[in-house]
């Protein structure tokens, strides 16, 4: 089986094709509205909160994304919560969809390889998301100038491009996560169910259980805890292990990235701010240079995980 | 007059003079007869001067007479001459408990020597002759007839401080006096006297006899002066009396540092863990030079802040050096900005500035991340290579 011929062969009409289907599906419409819906919601809440207490900002944007209105969430939060959801609904039937509706093999019987199937769904709902969260990042900006009436500077645009970037990295690890679930289990609901189990755990229970993991590990010190702090190796490993759910990372990137006073994320120790002018914002530069390792942690993330499905893919019997 | 003073008497007798200690007017009911007295008998003089003293030819309860008077035992070169009404008299005719006033006149020339001379007067007439020897005693310096002083003499400031001196003229003469004063101080200093609670200015004041007043000198140096030690000499004239009294001023220059980046600019950027150079400039604009200048400077801990060079000897008045500030933020420093303040610290003055150092992080750890993305694609490509495509 040696390899042959362009890689790149039969990928576009794969993409093209894909990305009609999605677009097209009624599945992807509920989902985009579901997340409209809400960011507008988020939105409004934050725009008003803006224009009770803000006097003056330098980066008034940035603050749309960050600012919440209880009992909403910040629009950023809502986005950690549901691009989850939105990847996990385009690619938990991707290839066993396929199996099922016994298309596979006749896709394959074109002159089109495994890794430009999977490399073209990968992609193609890759797109599909790229697409839907350019258009809210549009719809964020044109709804800042009318409601506030605020020009954002080019700072602030970059910064919002930033997390634009990083929402769509954060989408294709859970696109890659769900295509693996859906060449592993071949019945598309069993694919999806444990999707969203991971995603529940990874969202919702993790950070609950890795503070308790981390005290087991590294005992918290009689010492510290006399005083009130937290034992440094305890923390470290709480984080070290929060770390493992990408929606942390998410979290923590876009930290950096939307709220240019962030100097560190983590802990950090109190002679590190002696001197400091608490308050003053980061140049961008820095700023994503602080989130710089949460990105890599979630781009090696869709990495590793589309090898795993790719992996899984090829070894797989897929005559049906 | 006084209640009671000292009555000298030459008695009829040739007895010398008795002192009575006695109010004259009480007791001139029991006193009888015929007294030459005077206030002070023993008189201090300067050679070359002119002397005048009262004299008294006093009658209790005596019939009016004349009396003959003369002056005997005058040293030779002087000149005595005793005055009634204001010309010279030979003889006096007191009335009945009544006085005629007399004036001895003593002219002492200037090669009279010191010593001590007795001159005495004689009263003669009606068979009784009275004397009353007057000591004079000669005197190169006789004691100052006006006095100066100034309660603090010694001022010290800035060369745009104000200097006030408190100064009393004593009128010691017997006379009232009107004291006219001038301050001899360094060029361009101005001075001028006013009253001690007042404004207007003063160059005599008019001084009773035994009298003091208080005045005030006002001196004003330029204020380009250097520091140092400056003297002014009071000095005042009445008639023939002067006094004068030395005062002095000390003016302190003082050296203001002040410390700030090149064209006043006081934020700087750094690099976490590394060495950033800034040009700071130290300027002195104050009037004194500042020597001995130490440059110091105190961040968040763990930093390092050294300065080239790391003092500077001198600096005059209006002269201005720049050093290098080199701030080395700690390797652990987190991205931002941070407060760091710079001192330069002569004798007794300091100027401190706040800088404002942004500390960035090193890109050495954006290069991993882009090492762990390249390692998983290579993890993908070793993939695809193993299993090859289906």
């Amino acid at each position: 089986m040696r390899r042959e011929g362009s890689p790149w062969q039969g990928l576009g009409a794969v993409v093209l094709k894909e990305l009609a289907d999605n677009l097209s599906s009624a599945r992807m419409r509920v989902l985009e509205w579901l997340i409209v819906l809400t960011a507008f919601a988020a939105l409004y809440g934050a725009i008003g909160q803006l224009r009770d207490t803000t006097a003056e900002d330098p980066f008034l944007l940035l603050r749309l994304f960050t600012v919440s209105r209880s009992p909403l969430p910040s629009f950023v939060a809502i986005l950690g919560f549901l691009i989850p959801l939105m990847a996990i609904g385009l690619g938990f039937d991707t290839i066993n969809g396929e199996y099922n509706r016994r298309t596979l093999s006749r896709i394959l019987a074109q002159p089109i390889y495994r890794d430009a199937l999977m490399m073209g769904k990968f992609l193609a709902g890759l797109a599909t998301l790229a697409v839907s969260l350019t258009c809210m990042w549009l719809l964020v900006l044109g709804l800042a100038l009318l409601f506030l009436g605020v020009p954002p500077g080019g700072e602030e645009i970059a910064r919002s491009l930033v997390f634009l970037i990083v929402a769509i990295v954060y989408g294709g690890v859970w696109l890659a996560l769900a295509m693996l679930l859906s060449v592993i289990f071949r019945s598309p609901a069993t694919a999806a169910l444990v999707a969203l189990g991971i995603w529940l755990l990874l969202t919702l229970i993790w950070p609950m259980l890795s503070p308790a993991i981390a005290s087991v590990i590294a005992p918290p010190d009689i010492r510290y805890e006399a005083l009130g702090l937290p034992t440094p190796e305890t923390l470290e490993w709480q984080q070290m292990l929060a770390r493992l759910s990408p929606n942390n990372l998410f979290g923590e990137a876009m930290l950096a990235v939307l709220s240019p006073t962030t100097r560190a994320l983590g802990a950090v120790f109190i002679d590190q701010l002696q001197g400091a002018i608490l308050g003053a914002p980061l140049p961008f530069g820095q700023s994503l240079l602080i989130a710089w390792p949460q990105i890599v942690g979630l781009i090696a993330a869709t990495i590793m995980l589309f090898v795993a499905a790719y992996i899984v893919f090829q070894r797989q019997e897929i005559r049906a | 007059m006084q209640l009671s003073h000292f009555v000298f008497a030459a008695l009829l007798t040739i007895a010398p003079p008795l002192a009575i200690a006695a109010p004259a007017d009480d007791t001139s009911k029991d006193i009888k007869g015929l007294y030459l007295i005077t206030d002070y008998p023993a008189i201090s003089v300067r050679p070359g001067t002119t002397s005048t003293i009262a004299l008294k030819l006093q009658n209790y309860g005596l019939a009016p007479d004349r009396y003959r008077l003369a002056v005997t035992g005058v040293p030779a070169g002087w000149t005595a001459t005793l005055l009634g009404g204001g010309q010279p008299v030979g003889a006096a005719m007191p009335p009945t408990d009544g006085s005629v006033p007399l004036q001895l006149r003593l002219e002492i020339p200037a090669n009279a020597g010191t010593g001590r001379e007795t001159v005495t007067v004689t009263a003669e007439g009606s068979g009784r002759s009275l004397a009353l020897p007057v000591t004079v005693t000669l005197a190169k310096e006789l004691p100052a007839k006006l006095h100066v002083e100034a309660k603090l003499p010694d001022l010290r400031g800035s060369a745009k401080s104000a200097f006030d001196y408190q100064i009393t003229i004593k009128n010691d003469s017997g006379r009232n006096l009107v004291a006219s004063f001038a301050a001899d101080a360094p060029k361009n200093f101005e001075t001028s006297f006013t009253e001690a609670y007042g404004s207007q200015e003063l160059s005599a004041i008019p001084i009773d006899a035994g009298q003091s007043k208080d005045i005030k000198l006002h001196v004003r140096p330029p204020s380009t002066i250097d520091a140092g030690r400056y003297p002014v000499t009071v000095k005042v004239n009445a008639e023939d009396a002067t006094a004068d009294t030395k005062l002095s001023l000390e003016i302190v220059g003082q050296p203001r540092l002040s410390l700030a980046g090149r064209d006043g600019l006081v934020s700087a950027r750094a690099e976490a863990g590394a060495q950033s150079t800034i040009p700071v400039v130290v300027s002195n604009t104050g009037s004194a030079p500042a020597d001995d200048i130490n440059l110091s400077g105190s961040g968040p801990s763990g930093w390092k802040i050294a300065f080239e060079p790391k003092t500077v000897d001198r600096l005059a008045p209006g002269e201005q050096k720049e050093v290098q500030a080199q701030i080395t933020p700690t390797a652990k420093s987190l991205a931002g900005d941070y407060m760091v303040s710079l001192n330069a610290a002569a004798r007794g003055e300091n100027a401190s500035a706040q800088y404002r150092i942004t500390v960035s992080t090193s890109t050495l750890w954006g290069m991993t991340g882009a090492g762990v993305i390249a390692a998983a694609l290579l993890i993908m490509v070793g993939a695809i290579a193993r299993y090859g495509r289906r």
